[in-house]
């Protein structure tokens, strides 16, 4: 078994946003590890590994499309204990998502992968896209935003627990297959891979990198493809026309009685 | 809104780290060839994570909930400590700087400062455990047998023991000579321990199987005083006479905990060594040589104090820059119109001095902190010709690293209530919490009081000011720096100033130490802080040539402009609130005779 695992490095989504011109500015921004990606390597993981044994059921690559020189997150996640790493090397804040998704789909056929896991989104852009195209490509069953994941070996099949907007779907999908997966998919019970006790409660959230897991990672293996050797045109079907700052959203006001309220919100806001 | 308390800044840690103290030149010493910054900013990454995620959160309910001794004469932590001890271990936090060959990763002590700091400033106590556990591994790293490694290093190391420094007695605590602990010899070659010890943290707490006190003791018939000292591992639990896994009570009693003020998810405790005859001790390093290796724990203790003051300030600034932020209260001075709304109290010139004040104590008292751990990574790892010279430094300097972030910082945490108004004088708002904390940084590790003699008796007199002049030369080199990379010349010129302040203060009390040495040292802690003042001030120097230097070709409001003049006006503020005390207590250490004359019967 091998597992795909998509990863992006995005500028740190807890600092305040400045802007240059027309764009935002990054020139000083930390970059950091999209977080849906450590839930997709943490569920990868999970799946990867049998509790209490030494032995590991499937071998994790993380993929990601970055300057090559610009890897700290795939060293991040070669940490967390990921096996190994495929870079892409390109300058992905050029590129549209169908892009992205060939570049993806393409490592993914050259590796013989079995499963492509991807965080449901990433938090700069919030496209939602990569792994729904990816699928599309590779002409793969999909579940997307799972909030659980149970692997039957036997069946070579996913079981999983998709968060949709009127609640929880269960959908059993076959391997080869791609997953998106949503923030409850780390929680302690949420990953189970038939080996590890079904029982056994995972720390809430992606586990993080300790320094001895860091201090490995440098000697783990990382390959690097450029889009050209995988047969990847760049395109850009999206162009960025401007990048503004939302409207400041004005000062509150406090009323003195409910009725005011409900006045207020039928005559005012028009909203009752 | 503003998101939670971020402890510390994270842009400044880079800042400290890379651009003033240059981690990534450590790659080049053998010791640390395996890093690289990428290594080292994952690792803080990862533990500033750990703090913001699960330290801060648990911070509360273990200051409101302290541990007690229990009717079964046992002390239980906090439940949540038994979530975060493991979580703590499993990044590395204990072995971290030690080497690979005793299960560490050999991180340079700089870095690791850098990410402890996220740590104490989310959870003094939930540290206190892992910072008390490294030092005694460390300890028996250096002076245990291989046996004794092997038996306590090694599990203390891997978190499956904790451990703790025992020196202080009810009637021995800063003069730790009169300490009266016994212990006989034995023919099995361990030792038989009687005595009480009083303050021990983390002595019991239930969250490993045992915990090693690393214990000061007098082998019987030894002479008094310091020379008779020795010290020995006692173990709560210690291993079964049988072979195997079988631990036996170690005859180690808790005998009561310590109502605290603060550090309160940390218990301290009174221990009773030996009431059955039964404890057992083993002897590390030489007889009556016991006092001086403590001092390798007690050193890095010390440096570990002066981060938890920072730390400790730095939480406690943030909060009050988040509330001066939303708290609407007044006008600007001059608009009477009351149907105006009210401005945020950060809009107020003297709430700004309040930050900006702790800002400079906070930030000075960090890169304070990581020149002293770069100064003991030199002299452990550097090369060989500049190890004696950066040792010597790091001597020198403890006791103002332990000191300078305790007492301003105590003062920055009083200013970060202060902005909390009648809010900050309540327990619904931390801020009151860090004060409490605070207060303890000048007291354990060798009250402040202790750190001035050690500074001024035996570094400064008694070495007739050989460190000081080494450091005085980094001092010389900063200034000319901070002239050649454009730096307001006002503040060069006023270390200068206080240099050569000192530099006089230093002579005449050299020359009344030769007359009379009480006297001279009467002033020891003035002396202290006004050096304090002065090391702070040069660290700040050097922060303004770096942000000077990162400024220049950077665009009006590009990247990290605002953080870099924000630098600036805080080295200002230094040199203006701060540096022109040296002068007034310059003044007092010379001509202020009250206290040095006073017959105590008359107060
Ligand atoms: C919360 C807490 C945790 C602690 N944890 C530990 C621990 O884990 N292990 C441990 O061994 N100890 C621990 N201690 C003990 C601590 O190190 C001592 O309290 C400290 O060294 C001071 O000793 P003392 O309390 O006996 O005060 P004293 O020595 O009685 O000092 C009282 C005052 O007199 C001053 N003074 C004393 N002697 C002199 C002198 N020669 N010249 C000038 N001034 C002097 C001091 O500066 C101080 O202001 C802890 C203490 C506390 C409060």
């Amino acid at each position: 078994m091998k597992i795909l695992v998509t990863v992006k490095r995005i500028p740190d989504p807890d600092e305040s946003l400045k802007f240059a011109g027309n764009a935002i500015d990054t020139s000083s921004s930390k970059w950091v590890a999209n977080a849906f990606d450590e839930y997709a390597v943490e569920t990868a993981l999970r799946m990867a590994e049998h509790i209490g044994n030494k032995d590991r059921l499937a071998e994790v690559i993380v993929c990601s499309v970055c300057p090559k020189d610009k890897r700290q997150h795939v060293t991040q996640f070669l940490a967390m204990g990921a096996d190994r790493g495929v870079i892409v090397d390109a300058d992905e804040t050029a590129m549209d998502s169908q892009t992205v998704a060939k570049l993806v789909a393409e490592v993914f056929r050259r590796e013989g992968c079995d499963l492509l896991v991807s965080g449901k989104l990433s938090q700069d852009s919030e496209g939602n896209e990569v792994a729904q195209r990816a699928a599309g490509l590779l002409d793969l069953p999909q579940a997307s935003f799972a909030a659980t994941l149970r692997w039957d070996r036997g069946a070579n099949a996913l079981t999983v627990g998709r968060e949709v907007d009127d609640g929880v779907e269960t959908k059993t999908i076959p391997l080869p297959a791609v997953v998106s997966v949503d923030l409850r998919i780390v929680l302690p019970h949420s990953v189970k891979n038939g080996a590890t006790a079904d029982d056994h409660k995972y720390s809430d959230g992606a586990r993080l990198a300790s320094l001895r897991g860091i201090t490995m990672a440098k000697r783990k293996k990382v390959d690097v493809h450029t889009p050209a050797a995988l047969g990847v045109t760049p395109s850009s079907h999206v162009a960025v026309a401007g990048v503004t700052a939302p409207e400041k959203r004005a000062a509150g006001q406090i009323v003195d009685s409910a009725q005011t309220l409900v006045n207020k919100l039928i005559t005012e806001a028009k909203v009752l | 809104m503003s998101g939670p308390n971020p402890l510390v800044d994270d842009r400044d840690i880079a800042f400290l780290l890379h651009d003033v103290h240059r981690a990534e030149d450590l790659v080049a010493y053998p010791a640390f060839a395996h890093h690289d910054r990428e290594t080292f900013d994952l690792y803080v990454d990862s533990v500033r994570r750990l703090a913001r995620e699960a330290l801060y959160p648990a911070y509360r309910t273990m200051d409101e909930h302290p541990p007690r001794l229990e009717p079964d004469g046992r002390v239980r932590a906090h439940a949540i400590m038994h979530e975060l001890w493991p979580r703590m271990v499993e990044l590395g936090l204990i072995s971290a700087t030690r080497p690979e060959a005793v299960g560490g990763m050999a991180l340079p002590l700089l870095v690791s400062t850098a990410a402890d700091v996220y740590s104490m400033a989310a959870n003094l106590a939930a540290f206190g455990y892992v910072g008390l556990t490294r030092g005694a591994a460390h300890l028996i790293e250096a002076f245990g047998t291989d046996e004794l490694r092997e038996r306590f290093m090694t599990p203390m190391l891997e978190g499956r023991f904790t451990g703790t420094m025992a020196l202080t007695e009810p009637h021995a605590g800063s003069s730790l000579g009169d300490l009266t602990t016994k212990a006989v010899p034995t023919e099995g070659g361990h030792y038989l321990i009687r005595g009480s010890k009083i303050f021990i943290s983390a002595a019991d707490h239930g969250i490993t199987d045992n915990v090693v006190n690393l214990t000061l003791a007098r082998i019987e018939g030894a002479p008094a005083g310091t020379a008779g000292i020795s010290l020995f591992a006692v173990p709560q639990r210690r291993p079964g006479d049988g072979s195997g896994d079988d631990w036996v009570d170690n005859d180690v009693h808790v005998t009561g905990a310590i109502h605290k003020v603060g550090w309160r998810g940390l218990p301290s405790l009174a221990l009773s060594f030996g009431e059955r005859g039964d404890c057992h001790g083993w002897l590390v390093g030489p007889e009556h040589r016991g006092l001086a290796c403590m001092f390798q724990m007690m050193n890095e203790a010390r440096i570990m104090v002066g981060l938890n003051g920072v730390a400790t300030a730095s939480v406690a600034y943030h909060e009050s820059l988040a509330y001066a932020r939303e708290r609407a209260q007044g006008r600007p001075l001059g608009d009477k119109d009351p149907t105006r709304p009210p401005v945020a109290i950060v809009e107020h010139a003297d709430v700004r001095r309040m930050l900006l004040r702790q800002k400079a104590i906070v930030e000075g008292g960090l890169s304070l902190v990581m020149q002293t751990a770069r100064w003991a990574d030199d002299a452990a790892h550097g090369p060989p010709h500049a190890r004696k010279r950066a040792a010597a430094l790091l001597d020198f300097i403890t006791p103002i690293t332990k000191s300078f972030p305790a007492e301003r910082g105590y003062l920055s945490n009083t200013l970060a209530l202060q902005i909390h108004g009648g809010y900050g004088y309540s327990s619904e708002y931390l801020p009151e919490a860090w004060l409490r904390d605070q207060k303890l940084n000048s007291i354990h590790e060798g009250t402040t009081g202790i750190q001035a003699l050690d500074l001024l008796g035996r570094k400064v007199l008694r070495e007739g000011g050989r460190t000081l002049a080494l450091l005085a030369e980094e001092l010389h080199a900063a200034v000319a720096e901070a002239a050649q990379a454009g730096v307001d010349p006002r503040l060069g010129q006023a270390l200068q100033g206080a240099m050569t302040t000192t530099a006089e203060l230093v002579a005449h009390l050299g020359a009344l130490a030769q007359a009379n040495p009480t006297e001279a040292l009467a002033h020891a802690t003035d002396f202290l802080d006004l050096l304090s003042t002065v090391v702070v001030a040069w660290q700040w120097l050097r922060q303004a040539t770096v942000a000077t230097r990162c400024l220049e070709g950077l665009a009006s409001g590009r990247g990290r402009e605002g953080f870099l003049r924000a630098k600036l006006a805080t080295a200002e503020c230094f040199f203006d609130a701060e540096l022109p005390r040296v002068a007034a207590l310059a003044h007092r250490c010379r001509h202020d005779r009250s206290y040095v004359e006073l017959d105590p019967r008359w107060l």
